[in-house]
């Protein structure tokens, strides 16, 4: 029944009629007092996006914000002036896109595996196990994970191994001695991973899978329990094998809540890797380690300059809603579930 | 139905709980309760804190301290003025000129006259230093301010640090420059390749993470022979104080250099610049660090790490030196006597609801009998008095001040309200523990006893031989450059001066070319028009000069 | 046919459970290491280098957590906030799902892009403080629960399943008389159990886990503050990195209040606990497939 939702899923413009409204009126009384309830507690502090144009030192009431010195695009000027800033892009956009690819592809796989487990007991306990870390604040984390990849290592220590096991296994054969040996390979280990700048953003994506794949597959299981038993007997009835009935039944069954969450973390990329690059980085890899949040606690936030804060709020949130408008476009362009 | 058991359980729970916090929330109220932030990281003492509760029964006053969580000093005092929920007292520290512009501090002039104790605790001239544009003074800073006779046991400061086994190794010898220093290291690791437990020696690290990269920035100005004004260094040679760089100097070059050539030989740690301060820790509590250049109270907590593990007694602990760039020239590493920093301190708030006694308590914890309590706790609990009226610890006592726990269910010191250093008013004992003279020798491992006996020392100040003077009245220049934001005239400059150098400074020790690469850094450097900000600081200066000689 | 078992079927078994022990060892490894520090004696894990078993034993850590003050409010706030704030989470976003889900709601576009905006657009901290204060949420327990009540993304995921329930049924209620109300807590909302465990998790993980609003808001009211605030502030003591305006600062009377690593290992494993309770109880809406009442579409 999922896959066949879709296709007839052709949305109906209704005339707005007194008739319709009295029909729905317990619908409208509901999402009124919601929106009055959004307008309050999400929709007034916006107001103070107006500080983005304004000279604005802290002040103790909003008003404060609208009676300041205009300053026009000043504080955008200083922002896009500097090289910092679009290295910073650069490196949020990158990091935001890798994170996202790794993670969805990673988190489908494993609840669509950890599904293929027919013993209760054993996927009950790996989905729990899976899913703690995500518990463990990024400090703790982090500091595991730079102490992984230090010279003394435990990454180190298993590639030093593993290349001298290799080495030892194959250097019998001349092209493969040769190659061990033109590339140095025995010796490239302990490898500085934290001076190598191409490093950072492998060991962000993997630190990231590592601490939020079993958290970001719960929705997944969840989806994958609405499907209907039904349709995996009819499959195996018509002689569909396991993989068959993964990419045929499971996948489609889940398909629209993978677009949903895929739209809303389209949306979220200029959010990537705040706390990682926070704890994780060093002077030696700072052009690729800073990003779009760092930026804005070096040059706004410790110096108290709420104008330009806010003005990298607007730029990023600006930027966050065209990347949905334009995903959700396509989205609808092929079909699939939209966001709105 | 297993709903049906959770919600009982929460039930049950909740009401244990409204029961417990009712039981709490009834006592006290005999005292006045005022709330302290700093805009520093610490730990929160137990509300049923013993020290605390005998200096509320002197008193009649509690402060309960709160400390900085997971936001940005500047961010921290931003949020709290803008829900209104500023603490009574309050140390901004950088932030304090965003309190003053939103007119949220209370004044101390009225109160300095009233109480002796505040009014005692800086000169006239020095109180003109706190004085803001409106003329006023709204806070005061506690730190580094003696009464009495001055002690001096400990170097808390920066300084080259080398392990006691090294020079106990060396025979001793005389290490005045930095060749010295490394030529010990590099002798000494050319003898002994490994440690003990079969590990490697590092012969020198060096912390650059955030704002410790202090540890590779300033020496310059310390082996030319300068204290530490901390952004400039303030040179008298030609009579008028002038504002000169560290950064460019031709020791600074050279100190650099140095650090590129021991890197290049292997004695400086392959992992120094990407190191966190956890693993820096880590390293040199586990002794195979030979030496580092560092503030004493950055890393002073290892001594309790390598103390139990023995480490101690292998000559693991750090001794300091006062290096500097040629043979014969006199260091200033140490600097004797106090150094006033205008630029942060302890404030009273218009959020207390009374002021009044706010500044009277501010008064009380500098009176002597308080001010024991606070920093040598109970008598006859924390410490015992001989027939001489010398405090003095016993090895239970010394256990039980190390002690995170027992520090935080009985030991209160009010760390950032107003406080004295130097000797009590008894004139015997000092008013910290740490700079007892008695208590310090105590504490000291043997080999540390062997290295002050080789060279003819009592304490580490003494090790590091500083010349003893009086300090320029500008001293130190960082009190200024602390507080310059980018916004403000220069500020810019030292914001993009930090950056530059915090890029570059580690390429430098790590590169092959190390003159070509300095030529890069210097263009990088003055790109961001560091005259700008030496300008700046030279203004500063001038006025600081002109400022203190009303009083000469 | 049923019983037959491929060579392919046994070397997916191979392969997905070689997958699944890396995956379980990967992933346990962390936690494992932070239960295993907050159980080690405190300077002595300053040392680095324990990874599997401590190597000093001390149970210091924990109990120095577990005994800290305010740690019995703190449960006590944490708790009922969870509970409360949960609950109206889960409604409020239930009923919004259901609104937005309807084919014939007129404005449900409208309505989805209100919301979907609040997941992207905001002002920064100081202007929600300074509206926030005017609405009286200092120092009051509300702004635990009723500011961030709806969340759009929460919705969101409530909806996509919502519209995979067939309209069919909708439609033979309305038939019979059903309005709205019956048709969403009749209706839709038994079907939609797994999903709803799924919100009651995330919320009640993000209610137990924040600690932000407690700072900006109830920093002075110690009855109101909740027990990851607490540890939070004992876990900044630990972590002091930060650092402030004393930077060349030099002698600092009293800075070294460092506590050890374990500290931070051990609150962070308390705070673990609770919530790593929660969620077998919520795990048995997940497990079995859910058969759509012989409906067919």
């Amino acid at each position: 029944m999922a896959r066949a939702k879709k296709n007839g899923d052709i949305e109906i413009k209704r005339k707005i009629t007194v008739k319709e409204l009295k029909k729905q009126w317990v619908l409208l009384a509901w999402s009124a007092a919601l929106v009055i309830y959004g307008l309050i507690f999400y929709y007034s502090p916006l107001l103070g996006l107006v500080m983005a144009f304004k000279r604005y030192k802290i002040g103790t009431t909003l008003l404060d914000a609208f009676t300041a010195e205009w300053c026009g695009f000043e504080h955008f000027q200083f922002l896009f002036s500097k090289p910092l800033f679009w290295e910073a892009l650069r490196n949020t956009v990158c990091m935001g896109v890798i994170n996202l690819v790794t993670s969805f592809i990673l988190a489908i796989t494993f609840a669509i595996l950890l599904n293929e487990i027919k013993i209760s007991f054993i996927k009950k306990s790996i989905q729990t196990i899976s899913y703690l870390p995500h518990f463990l604040s990024w400090v703790i984390v982090c500091s595991i994970i730079h102490q992984a990849f230090t010279s003394k290592g435990i990454v180190n220590v298993l590639l030093g191994a593993g290349t001298n096991l290799a080495y030892d296994v194959f250097c019998g054969i001349p092209f493969v001695n040769d190659w061990f040996l033109d590339n140095n390979i025995l010796n490239k280990f302990p490898y500085l991973f934290w001076s190598d700048e191409n490093w950072f953003w492998p060991i962000v994506a993997f630190t990231n899978l590592w601490k939020e794949t079993g958290w970001n597959a719960i929705i997944y299981l969840a989806a994958i329990t609405s499907i209907d038993p039904c349709l995996y007997e009819a499959a195996s009835i018509d002689g569909a094998g396991r993989f068959g009935k993964m990419f045929h039944i499971t996948l489609p069954g889940i398909r629209s809540t993978v677009v949903i969450l895929l739209l809303m973390n389209v949306g979220w990329i200029l959010n990537a890797g705040f706390e990682m690059a926070y704890l994780l980085d060093n002077e030696t890899i700072r052009h690729f380690s800073t990003t779009i949040d760092i930026y804005s606690l070096e040059w706004a936030i410790k110096s108290m300059n709420y104008g330009r804060g806010t003005a990298i709020g607007l730029f990023k949130s600006l930027a966050s809603v065209s990347l949905i408008v334009i995903a959700n476009g396509i989205a609808k362009l092929f079909g699939e579930e939209s966001l709105f | 139905m297993k709903k049906r058991t959770v919600v009982p359980v929460l039930l049950g729970l909740s009401a244990l709980a409204i029961a417990a916090t009712a039981g709490c929330t009834q006592k006290q109220e005999k005292y006045k309760t005022f709330t302290m932030f700093a805009t520093m990281t610490g730990t929160e003492i137990s509300d049923d804190n013993e020290v605390q509760q005998i200096i509320a029964e002197k008193t009649g006053v509690k402060v309960k301290e709160s400390w900085l969580a997971g936001q940005d000093p500047a961010e921290a005092v931003g949020t709290m003025l803008a829900s209104d929920t500023l603490t009574d007292y309050i140390d901004a520290g950088n932030a304090f000129p965003d309190l003053l512009e939103a007119k949220k501090l209370v004044a101390w002039d009225p109160y300095i006259e009233k109480y002796p104790n505040l009014k005692a605790m800086y000169t006239e001239a020095e109180w003109d230093g706190f004085r803001q544009a409106d003329g006023k003074i709204y806070w005061a800073n506690v730190f580094q301010n003696h009464k009495n006779a001055a002690t001096t046991c400990t170097h808390n400061d920066e300084a080259f640090w080398i392990q006691a086994r090294v020079l106990e190794w060396g025979g001793y010898p005389e290490v005045k420059t930095l060749d010295d220093y490394f030529n010990l290291i590099e002798k000494y690791i050319a003898a002994n390749p490994t440690d003990k437990d079969g590990a490697k020696f590092i012969g020198y690290t060096c912390l650059c993470e955030g704002w410790k990269y202090y540890c590779i920035e300033n020496a310059g100005q310390f082996l030319d022979g300068y204290p530490n004004d901390g952004s400039v260094i303030v040179d008298k040679s030609s009579g008028k104080p002038t504002i000169v760089d560290y950064n460019t100097t031709p020791t600074t070059k050279r100190y650099l250099k140095k650090l590129n050539e021991e890197y290049a030989k292997g004695i400086v740690d392959r992992e120094f610049a990407t190191q966190t301060e956890d693993e820096y820790i880590a390293n040199l509590s586990s002794g195979h660090v030979l030496g580092m250049c560092d503030q004493y109270w950055n890393f002073q907590q290892i001594n309790d790490t390598l103390k139990s593990h023995g480490r101690d007694l292998d000559g693991c602990n750090y001794i300091p030196l006062g290096l500097t760039i040629e043979k014969g020239m006199e260091n200033r590493w140490h600097t004797y006597g106090d150094t006033v920093n205008v630029s942060s301190g302890v404030a009273v708030t218009t959020a207390c609801k009374d002021p009044e006694a706010a500044f009277k308590f501010l008064s009380d914890v500098l009176d002597q009998e308080i001010h024991d309590l606070r920093f040598w706790g109970v008598k006859d609990v924390d410490y015992k008095v001989d027939e001489n009226g010398k405090f003095y610890h016993t090895e239970e006592m010394r256990k039980n001040a190390a002690d995170a726990d027992y520090k935080r269910n009985h030991l209160c010191t009010y760390s950032y309200l107003p406080q004295w250093g130097g000797t009590s008013d008894d004139h015997i004992n000092a008013n910290f523990p740490t700079e007892q003279g008695s208590e310090f020798q105590l504490s000291l491992a043997e080999p540390v006893v062997n290295v002050f006996k080789a060279y003819g020392v009592d304490n580490y100040v003494q090790m590091i031989g500083s010349p003893e003077e009086p300090l320029g009245a500008w001293f130190p220049m960082w009190s200024y450059s602390n507080d310059l934001k980018p916004e403000m005239e220069g500020g810019m400059a030292w914001k993009e001066m930090g950056e530059v150098k915090h890029e570059w400074l580690p390429k430098l020790v790590t590169t092959d070319d190390f003159d070509g690469m300095w030529e890069d850094y210097m263009k990088a450097y003055e790109a961001v028009h560091p005259q700008e900000f030496l300008d700046v600081m030279q203004v500063e200066l001038d006025r600081r000069i002109e400022a203190a000689a009303k009083y000469n | 046919m049923k019983n037959r078992v491929s060579a392919a079927d046994i070397l997916f078994y191979i392969f997905n459970g070689i997958f699944m022990t890396v995956f379980v060892i990967v992933t346990v490894y962390p936690v494992w290491n932070t239960l295993v520090l907050s159980f080690n004696e405190g300077s002595d894990a300053a040392l680095g280098g324990i990874y599997l078993w401590p190597r000093v034993w001390s149970t210091k850590s924990i109990v120095s957590v577990v005994t800290k003050d305010g740690i019995i409010t703190g449960t006590y706030i944490s708790i009922l906030r969870t509970v409360v704030g949960t609950t109206l989470s889960l409604v409020l976003n239930a009923i919004l799902a259901f609104i937005v889900s309807r084919k014939k709601f007129l404005f449900r576009s409208q309505l989805s892009l209100f919301w979907v905006i609040t997941m992207y657009v905001s002002a920064g901290l100081i202007p929600t403080l300074l509206i926030y204060k005017n609405l009286g949420m200092v120092n009051s327990f509300k702004v635990y629960v009723i500011p961030g009540a709806v969340s759009a993304f929460n919705m969101l995921v409530i909806r996509t399943f919502m519209q995979g329930i067939p309209e069919s049924l909708e439609e033979s209620a309305q038939l019979d008389g059903a309005g709205y109300v019956t048709i969403f807590l009749k209706i839709i909302s038994p079907l939609c159990k797994p999903v709803y465990a799924t919100m009651v998790l995330f919320a009640a993980v993000a209610q137990w886990n924040s600690w932000f609003d407690t700072m900006l808001y109830n920093r002075n009211n110690s009855n109101l503050t909740t027990l990851q605030y607490e540890l939070i502030k004992y876990l900044n003591s630990v972590t002091s990195n930060q650092g402030g305006g004393q930077q060349q600062g030099g002698s600092l009377g009293n800075i070294n209040t460092l506590t050890p690593i374990t500290v931070r290992c051990a609150a962070s494993v308390l705070t673990m606990l609770p919530i790593v309770c929660l969620y077998p109880f919520l795990q048995r809406y997940f497990v079995t497939g859910l058969t759509i009442g012989g409906v067919k579409e």
